[in-house]
């Protein structure tokens, strides 16, 4: 159980480092709209034209490591409870 | 000889025409026209575009110091990439959309106007409304005139003139009791606003 949550916190660093690299390395907040830009061929107006996608930023980054190192935590404290009980006196 | 004075009827007539003012409605259907606000922050300034934009202005391009007319933009248009951010920037706390559904500017008086061809150059002096509270404000505003080219833009052909208005200004938000000396930290006080947007004043049949 204790290696098992370590394990698991362990991939959710990674899996949340992975998906914030990928998706653009984000420094700001986290975007569910991307944009692109467009230019009116008759007025010259520039204007963006905005869709759903998801771009992690670095709250995303914060929250998926902190919840992580929770769960290796947790996984750690049980480990030592475990040794602590299993410890003749 | 007798043709002399029915064409010169004519053409006092057309110039009279001409000379008339123009009503340019600002609510575009193709959603081009756009107003984006900045606003400095620690992280990452907050940009955000708006692009529910309607309203009239009434203008002879001749004597574009007359001209008169509104901007409303719906403060639900208003949008930032973030949804959180976006749900607080909208909700009772900063613009209370619900109760000030309308961000508006009312022109009052234009001066400084520098003309060449069908681009000019102007301060025009208004009423800027935001979040309940209306202050005069004086903007600076280049305008382009585009007689004839609405038809390049609809998709039936309609003939008629756009107008092209851009402008660039700076307001507090303090000035329009939006958390006035509140989170300084994490939001400016100083909101910058790019507007650009074009009008059409479609030919009476």
């Amino acid at each position: 159980m204790a290696r098992l949550l370590q394990i698991l916190g362990v991939l959710c660093a990674v899996t949340v480092l992975a998906v914030w690299l990928i998706l653009g390395a984000h420094t700001g907040w986290t975007k569910t709209q991307t944009s692109t830009r467009h230019v009116d061929p008759v007025t010259e107006i520039e204007y963006d034209e905005f869709k759903p996608g998801f771009v992690p930023g670095v709250d995303f980054l914060a929250v998926g490591l902190a919840g992580s190192g929770l769960l290796f935590l947790l996984g750690f404290g049980i480990s030592k409870l475990q040794r602590k009980k299993n410890t003749p006196t | 000889m007798k043709l002399t004075p029915t064409l010169f009827v004519a053409a006092a007539f057309a110039t009279a025409v001409q000379a008339e003012p123009l009503t340019f409605d600002f609510k575009d259907p193709k959603g081009v026209n756009n107003v984006v606000f900045k606003l400095d922050a620690p992280l990452e300034s907050i940009n955000g575009t708006a692009h529910g934009i309607s309203g009239t202005v009434t203008v002879d391009p001749e004597k574009p110091e007359n001209a008169t007319g509104k901007i409303v933009v719906a403060t639900d248009s208003l949008n930032v990439p973030n949804p959180m951010m976006k749900e607080h920037m909208l909700g009772e706390q900063w613009l209370n959309a619900k109760a000030n559904p309308e961000i508006t500017f009312e022109i009052k008086k234009i001066s400084d106007v520098e003309k060449s061809d069908n681009k000019g150059e102007a301060k025009v002096t208004g009423i800027f409304t935001l979040n309940g509270v209306s202050k005069e404000i004086t903007v600076d505003a280049k305008v382009n005139y585009l007689p004839g080219r609405l038809a390049d833009r609809s998709p039936d052909k309609t003939p008629g003139d756009l107008l092209v208005i851009r402008s660039e200004f700076e307001i507090k938000r303090s000035d329009f009791n939006i958390q006035p000396g509140q989170h300084l930290d994490k939001v400016s006080d100083e909101i910058e606003i790019e507007l650009a947007i074009a009008g059409a004043a479609p030919k009476k049949s």
